[in-house]
């Protein structure tokens, strides 16, 4: 009968699937080396070694040094909160700069595929600049590539792309930063040897995926009790995070003392799912996430610390990237970057831009941002 | 886009053929001209044998499914089993060449095979089980979905040697590599539907299944092959994206089942059975990836460019409706 063949096929294939992927490592994660800082408190992480530049070139870029630029910024997705901020950043850095157009338009869905087809319009239309943000490091990288190989510059942030396809990364905080960030907050808020879950969009976006490895070797060598339930993913999608947070608090019960958002969809949906268990209090919310949406739950007491960055701050930094870029002021090898009202930045692992330390949001401070 | 041909159809598919769908197509073709001449005039980069090229590269995953998609719809049947079946495909692909150690070839003829097993199993279930087309392929959109992401383990699977990022990336006598593939199954089908017993048994089945039956046509054994033929598709066009994109992802084609979809129904293909042609599905290909793309140029951001192909779909069906009730005097 073919029916049980390919029945006995696909199974046979499934097995072998799961079967050589148990390991250790919390799902979700890469597969890139790790560096966790160091246990103590307020130590900062020590300095990188300086790399050469890894970033690619633009073939036979226009000279517009101080002439009018047009950009456009192809973010993962428009529509939330969080790139709503990060092109409000951009639009702020192109007024105090006078002579930068940004245009912000992308996919209504973390689509890498549609992402794609965005960015190649865009060169087909012609542009000085694009600014990205990748679902997929790699799968972004050709029509990157092609960008360059057209004269457009190209820098990322938010999330990077493979190094080669893009001159810099303005990259908002190091991997491992955010991660001793959040894993402290939450052995300090569930307790040093209680359970936790993880809901995070998609476990191949990069960004997420290297937060969870870097978090499960900060765990395992600052906070080793620590146990990790599981992972689920909750694409970009309001309902379905509040719907997978609903589903960890109903199965583990208990056992689950911690919710880690990984995106600004799922921290607050994770929150709002603790919220209408009545288990505030019981069980912790800690994740990365704009502070309107958390101002709520923060103000309930539901949530304790909210981990992020400025994202306005994030786009403003990668438009001033890009000026410098196309004036020449920002060449390979350079050590830092004047970035108007945010000073100057530090460049970091060849070709990053490192913003800054994270920014932990509490009840005392959230009401002082309004993004 | 030659203008439609009268087709020699079986009696009983005239009968529910009107006039005015065998040029639903040329209709369609008319209306497109019309807006690639508009959004021609308004952006000079559109109508450039470049970005026309450049925009079959990207249409031709979707158009590769749309085809067998084209029959099964035609037969009164769907699949929307389609862009999950991409998804294992693509994993099965990355998966057998990283993991078991296939040669590259051998793991491309593996993941073909795993679509074509998919597709089989939809076309098994539906025609000896009788589980509706709709119901069992909703459950194998979650199915094969599920085993791409169980299988993966959410890792992506990157560094494949050179030459196989050439179908995806690189030209062949001046035209997009896949693109070829993409001319010559629409050939093939086309003559397929047009010219053979097969083609007219679609019609015949989407017309009358039980008359299809009691004429001794072989029903079932059509419906098992289409339905294979449309997951072996998928698997051609996984492998496509994969070169395209560098890299083998679990959420690869995510949605694609309503692409295809949208452009089969608006290429004139009733969803009822018994109408349609690859013609009609590939000016309907034409026409939304081409005004995705003119929008796009134009300044039309992404958000509103989705209005617009949703309005141009409920138009299309309006006219075609409207036309369809005054031949029938209602």
């Amino acid at each position: 009968m073919k029916l049980g063949l390919a029945a006995a096929f696909l199974g046979a294939t499934l097995l072998a699937g799961t079967a050589s992927a148990a390991d250790k490592r919390w799902d979700g994660a890469d597969d890139l080396p790790v560096n966790p800082l160091a246990c103590s408190a307020g130590e900062a992480s020590a300095a990188p070694a300086a790399k050469p530049y890894d970033g690619g070139r633009p073939s036979n870029a226009a000279d517009k040094a101080g002439k009018p630029i047009t950009l456009v910024d192809v973010p993962k997705l428009i529509g939330i909160g969080y790139f709503n901020a990060t092109s409000k950043g951009m639009q702020d850095a192109a007024k105090a700069l006078g002579n930068v157009t940004v245009k912000t338009d992308g996919p209504t869905e973390a689509k890498i595929d549609e992402q794609i087809k965005f960015i190649d319009n865009y060169i087909t239309s012609g542009v000085d600049g694009i600014l990205f943000a990748a679902n997929d490091p790699v799968a972004i990288a050709p029509v990157l590539k092609k960008a360059l190989s057209k004269g457009i510059h190209v820098v990322g942030y938010d999330a990077n792309s493979s190094p080669d396809a893009r001159e810099w990364f303005v990259n908002q905080a190091e991997f491992n930063g955010i991660a001793k960030s959040m894993i402290d907050s939450m052995a300090k808020e569930a307790g040093e040897d209680k359970s936790f879950a993880i809901v995070t969009s998609t476990f191949t976006t990069p960004n997420q995926a290297r937060w969870i490895a870097e978090m499960w070797a900060y765990a395992q060598k600052c906070h080793p009790k620590l146990t990790w339930l599981e992972t689920v993913e909750a694409q970009e999608d309001n309902n379905l995070s509040f719907n997978q947070a609903t589903t960890l608090i109903n199965k583990h019960g208990d056992k689950l003392a911690g919710l880690f958002g990984m995106t600004s969809v799922a921290t607050p949906a994770s929150a709002e799912a603790v919220t209408k268990a009545k288990l505030c209090g019981k069980v912790a919310v800690v994740g990365l996430a704009t502070p309107n949406a958390m101002k709520p739950y923060v103000n309930a007491d539901c949530v304790k610390s909210v981990v992020l960055w400025n994202p306005v701050d994030l786009g403003y930094a990668a438009t001033y990237v890009m000026r410098a870029v196309v004036d020449g002021s920002l060449k390979p090898g350079a050590s830092s970057v004047d970035a108007g009202k945010l000073g100057k930045l530090n460049v970091v692992n060849g070709s990053e831009i490192l913003l800054g330390a994270p920014f932990i949001f509490t009840k005392q401070n959230i009401k002082d941002f309004d993004f | 886009m030659s203008a439609m041909s009268e087709i020699p159809l079986p009696q009983a598919a005239k009968r529910v053929v009107p006039w005015w769908l065998l040029r639903h197509e040329t209709m369609l073709a008319v209306i497109l001209l019309i807006a690639l001449i508009g959004l021609g005039g308004l952006n000079s980069r559109f109508l450039t044998l470049d970005n026309l090229l450049n925009q079959g590269r990207l249409t031709t995953e979707v158009g590769l499914i749309a085809l067998p998609m084209t029959f099964i719809i035609i037969t009164g049947g769907i699949d929307l089993s389609v862009g999950s079946i991409v998804g294992l495909c693509a994993i099965l692909l990355g998966y057998s060449w990283k993991v078991f150690g296939f040669p590259l070839p051998l793991a491309i003829g593996f993941s073909l095979l795993v679509g074509a097993t998919a597709g089989f199993l939809n076309g098994i279930v539906i025609t000896r089980v009788k589980v509706p087309p709709l119901i069992m392929t909703i459950a194998t959109l979650a199915l094969y979905r599920g085993l791409a992401e169980g299988i993966s383990q959410a890792r992506s699977v990157r560094g494949y040697p050179e030459w196989f990022y050439f179908v995806g990336q690189e030209n062949l006598f001046g035209v997009p590599a896949q693109l070829w593939l993409l001319l010559i199954a629409i050939v093939v089908s086309a003559i397929v539907l047009d010219r053979t017993t097969f083609g007219r048994t679609l019609y015949a089945i989407g017309s009358n299944e039980t008359a299809a039956r009691f004429s001794g046509l072989p029903v079932d054994r059509v419906k098992l092959i289409i339905y294979t033929l449309s997951g072996l598709m998928a698997g051609i066009s996984a492998c496509v994206l994969v070169s395209r994109v560098t890299t083998t992802r679990s959420d690869m084609g995510i949605g694609y089942e309503l692409d295809v979809i949208a452009a089969v129904v608006l290429g004139g293909t009733s969803i009822f059975g018994g109408v349609g042609t690859i013609w009609g599905t590939v000016v309907g290909l034409a026409m939304i990836q081409l005004l995705k793309n003119g929008l796009a140029l134009t300044g039309v951001k992404g958000d509103a460019t989705i209005v617009v192909i949703g309005t141009v779909l409920i138009l299309s069906t309006l006219v075609a409706g409207s036309l369809q009730r005054r031949r029938e005097g209602v």
